[in-house]
């Protein structure tokens, strides 16, 4: 069985996209591929025109560390280091990072720098995890359910900042949901189902996420 | 056969952990194997020795006299106390063997009339006793025969009373006297120029003019005998026939020596296998810890469908009994291998007649009882934890982990760290009583490596000091009774000699108070300059006409301080007793002497300058000249080359020594593999998700690498300092168990050894790392980030 077959698909610079789909639709298994974590099995994936199909462990190590910032689900933050340190193990190792303070600024953290993820709600932690991702200034964000463990309110705070990051930074986003009315956010919503692309449209950002509801 | 639905899962979570039981399992049998091995080669030499002597009745008391008549012999039967008594006839004999340079020094007993039996009997290994009628005939020690070779019919040089004669060696024989047999004054064994022969009586009495008399007597005690009192009333007895003082059982020197062994390998037996349990028990909690605490949901629906806590438990401890069982049989395999070779060290050290490792089922037993026990107790913390959770909570995960800002960064050194170093030091600090009890094992390991080296170092030391500082001839005459001290003078001229000073030596008894020691007065020139005295620390004391010196340890037995009066019966010539101030304190590291210029000793004597033996700086090229001239002097009875000696000592040592660092690194290797291997399992199992995430961040295997090593990195660095002093202190703890008064090495750990411990540990430590770190490259970066933990 295939988990994505005859995806062909692009995601362009500034773009804000929403992968909508249900579960085992193969949103993940691209989204994996797309951030170099996966590869599949036939196909090509292309980065700014540099073939990434076939790519060694260190190119693909290279392109996660230089060019793609993830969010994850369940936040994936290092529980023994603070929020401003949480960032900081990716400025250290980026070319030309944000500060973390200012990362951290960005998504609405200023303000609780030292505290460790225990100390922090789960949409402070899905903040940090955003500075996190954003503070490299990735050329892709990739967001795999980054509303899936939070409640309404917190949900829509944390689209609200990937929305704010798009456009101040430009970044190239995507967004995996199986939450529909989040597509309204994007440039374009993809549909998957059974692993196919069902159907492309171009909301061109009908709501902004302040406005969602669901 | 029915496996029930619990016992499959443990078989299969078995399958899982098969890296850590397997590395447990080495540990336990590690522990298994140096208990059986050492504590069974104990109590093998222990049951041996004491079949030994009491089957050839070895004495429980001796006495060297001048010369008393055979008629004494029944007023000492009569004593109370006293079961049964021989008397018999010992004299100094050499040996001028062809093809020696020396000649081999000689002890020569007379049997008793029965032939074999009686006190302190011969065993025959080969040929027969001497006939009766047969003057010329002589037994051999077994040791002394198959150094030269001799068999029974073969003729042998003796010089007995002056007189070169020709003995006829008819066999070769043990005895409990000589187990350990040494030369007097020597400081290793040395089969080739040591030799204890028995001849009939009569032959040795007409030998040495002792007819009907003797000089030298042993005897048994009769059960709840005051050994004391029996000594005492000898001493009153014998002193008018020059007896020099009773001494007991275990100040003879075989026994002594034998005693020292044996105290030394009951501490190795008790020591050693103690690290190995503790290690082992505490690596059964970490590992049980870890699979319990990921078996929250499992245990709640197991107490869900109505499982009790006790057979939860049991399910549990069900893994203890597989970790136990191979490390019983590996144990017990690897206890006789080890067994069998520290007992063939011991067998070809001491003379038994008869040594094999038997496998000790109750010791066996025992270890399996206490590794059961240390390992179910190591289970037990951890099954607790499992059995008292409430099932509704068990179904939650745990809380998450809390950290807190660490030590280093509170003193503002944690910018130096980074993120990651700071992930490394905020869950060591996490987990402080883990990170300190795995840097304990580690260290004992370390411990373990200098423990099996130490003895080594502290022999060289001693051998160092000693012939640099205290004893520097090139050889020693030894005299076979007091002669004149113009000898001395005629030593000093023969070619090559460049200084040649004498030595008298007299048995004292000392007391000071109530209490009383025996002891050598050793009478040395004023200005010596081969046989010098020294201070703790190290100092050179000079000998003065005001008083005597003595050794630090006999000064602590008497409870006399520098200064004081002491009081000296002489034991030899007028057996005058004296009273002599005590000017100095010596540290020796052997015996309890005390010692005075040459006229002081001839002052006590009654003016008569006699000398007991010369010490002799002789240039090397005139040595074999000197040692020609000296195997005609019928005076002399030995002639001995402490420099040859102390090689000969060194070389028997470090043979066994290699052999003990051999076994030491493998036992170490084992515990360090565990600690470290488990440790590293559990933190990867611990950390898996944020070690992925980082993965997924941008960061390559190795930098996550040292995320994982870094912990294990700050509890090896812990343990190496804390391994190195601990191996120091147990070498301490080692030697205070050997009889103070015979030896009292100080313990050294050379440099090399401080480094051979401290690679072996990091070249472990970092083999076992490195192959936990292999499980990083199978890291499941996806399969990870999308769980909750």
């Amino acid at each position: 069985m295939r988990a994505l077959d005859a995806v062909d698909f692009e995601l362009r610079a500034g773009e804000l996209l929403v992968l909508l789909g249900a579960s085992g639709s193969g949103k993940s298994t691209l989204l994996n591929i797309l951030g170099g974590l996966d590869m599949p099995t036939t196909g090509t994936v292309r980065f700014q025109g540099e073939e990434l199909t076939g790519a060694d462990e260190d190119t693909l190590t290279d392109y996660r560390r230089h060019h793609v910032g993830f969010v994850f689900q369940f936040y994936n933050l290092i529980p023994s280091l603070t929020a401003r340190e949480n960032v900081a193990l990716v400025t250290d190792i980026a070319d030309d990072p944000l500060e973390p303070e200012e990362a951290l600024s960005l998504v609405g953290l200023g303000e609780r720098l030292d505290h460790f993820p225990a100390q922090l709600s789960g949409g402070e932690q899905q903040r940090v995890a955003i500075a996190r991702a954003v503070a490299k200034r990735p050329s892709l964000l990739l967001c795999d359910e980054p509303t899936g463990a939070l409640d309404f309110r917190t949900g829509i705070l944390v689209l609200e900042v990937i929305e704010r990051v798009n456009r101040e930074l430009g970044t190239a986003s995507a967004i995996i949901t199986h939450n529909a009315p989040i597509a309204e956010l994007a440039d374009r919503v993809v549909t998957l189902a059974d692993g196919r692309v069902q159907s492309e449209r171009h909301p061109h950002r009908a709501l902004s996420a302040r406005d969602l509801n669901w | 056969m029915f496996v029930s639905a619990l016992n499959r899962k443990l078989l299969r979570e078995l399958g899982q952990l098969k890296g850590q039981v397997l590395t447990i399992a080495l540990v336990l049998a590690s522990g298994i194997t140096s208990f059986i091995g050492l504590r069974g080669t104990y109590e093998c030499l222990e049951r041996a020795r004491d079949a030994y002597y009491d089957r050839y009745n070895f004495a429980h008391a001796f006495v060297n006299l001048e010369r008393a008549p055979e008629s004494l012999r029944t007023r000492i039967e009569t004593l109370a106390g006293v079961a049964s008594v021989q008397t018999r006839i010992s004299e100094q004999v050499t040996l001028p063997m062809l093809g020696m340079p020396r000649p081999a020094y000689g002890r020569m007993l007379s049997l008793p009339a029965s032939g074999s039996g009686g006190l302190n009997a011969v065993v025959l290994r080969t040929g027969r006793l001497p006939l009766l009628d047969h003057d010329d005939e002589v037994a051999v020690l077994e040791s002394f025969a198959e150094a030269h070779g001799l068999r029974p019919g073969d003729e042998i040089p003796a010089v007995l009373n002056g007189k070169l004669r020709r003995l006829r060696v008819v066999g070769s024989v043990l005895s409990p006297e000589f187990v350990y047999a040494i030369r007097p004054g020597a400081i290793v064994n040395d089969p080739q120029r040591y030799a204890v022969l028995w001849m009939t009586r009569g032959a040795l009495a007409s030998a040495f003019r002792l007819e009907s008399a003797f000089n030298e007597l042993v005897l048994r005690l009769q059960p709840g005998a005051s050994e004391p009192a029996v000594l005492a009333a000898l001493d009153r007895l014998l002193v008018p026939y020059g007896g020099d003082g009773a001494y007991p059982r275990r100040r003879q020197i075989s026994d002594q020596m034998l005693s020292t062994e044996l105290g030394q390998l009951a501490a190795l037996g008790g020591m050693v296998p103690l690290i190995f349990l503790g290690v082992a028990a505490f690596l059964i909690n970490l590992v049980l810890g870890r699979l319990i605490s990921l078996q929250r949901p499992e245990i709640a629906t197991l107490k869900a469908v109505g499982y009790e806590n006790g057979e939860i438990a049991r399910h549990y401890l069900g893994l203890v009994s597989f970790v136990l069982l191979p490390s019983g049989l590996l144990g017990a395999l690897g206890g006789v291998v080890l067994g069998r070779f520290v007992l063939g060290i011991y067998g070809a050290l001491f003379g038994f007649p008869d040594l094999a490792f038997g496998f000790p089922f109750s010791l066996f037993g025992f270890a399996l009882l206490v590794s059961a026990g240390a390992a179910t107790l190591g289970a037990l913390f951890a099954v607790r934890s499992a059995t008292r959770l409430p099932p509704a909570e068990a179904m939650h995960a745990p809380a998450p982990a809390r950290y807190r800002r660490s030590i280093l960064e509170r003193i503002g050194l944690g910018a130096l760290a980074g993120p990651s170093g700071l992930m490394v030091l905020r869950e060591v600090q996490r987990r402080p009583l883990r990170t300190l009890l795995s840097s304990l094992g580690v260290a004992g390991a370390t411990a373990l490596l200098i423990l099996g080296r130490f003895g080594l170092d502290s022999l060289d030391s001693y051998l160092e000091g000693t012939l640099r500082r205290e004893q520097r001839q090139a050889l020693t005459v030894v005299f076979s009774h007091p002669v004149s001290s113009r000898v001395t003078g005629q030593l000093a001229r023969v070619p090559g000699v460049i200084t040649a000073e004498s030595v008298r030596s007299i048995p004292v008894r000392a007391r000071h108070e109530q209490r009383k020691r025996d002891s050598v007065l050793i009478g040395l020139p004023e200005h010596a300059t081969l046989r010098r005295l020294v201070e703790r620390n190290g100092k050179l004391l000079p000998l003065s006409s005001d008083g005597v010196l003595m050794t630090t340890k006999l000064s602590e037995i008497l409870g006399v301080r520098v200064g004081e009066r002491l009081e000296l019966e002489l034991r030899q010539g007028e057996r005058s007793t004296v009273h002599p101030v005590v000017a100095g304190l010596v540290d020796e590291s052997l015996g309890l002497s005390i010692y005075a210029t040459s006229e002081v000793v001839a002052n006590l004597e009654g003016n008569q300058a006699s000398v007991s033996s010369v010490l002799v700086d002789v240039e090397p090229a005139f040595v074999p000249a000197l040692e020609q001239q000296l195997r005609k002097s019928p005076q002399v009875i030995d002639v001995s080359d402490l420099r040859a000696d102390s090689q000969r000592l060194r070389d028997m040592n470090s043979d066994v020594m290699d052999v003990w660092t051999f076994v030491a690194i493998t036992l170490a290797a084992s515990v360090i593999l565990g600690v470290v291997y488990n440790n590293a399992r559990i933190s990867l199992s611990a950390r898996s998700r944020d070690l992925a995430s980082l993965r997924v961040l941008g960061f390559s295997r190795a930098e996550i690498s040292r995320v994982l090593i870094g912990g294990l990195a700050i509890e090896v660095l812990i343990a190496v300092p804390l391994g190195l002093w601990l191996g120091r202190r147990w070498g301490e703890l080692f030697m205070s168990g050997v009889d103070q008064e015979m030896f009292r090495w100080a313990v050294v750990v050379a440099p090399t050894t401080y480094a051979m411990a401290t690679v072996v540990t990091l070249l472990a430590a970092t083999a076992s790392a490195l192959w936990v770190r292999r499980n990083l490259d199978h890291l499941d970066l996806i399969a990870v980030l999308k769980n909750r933990e």
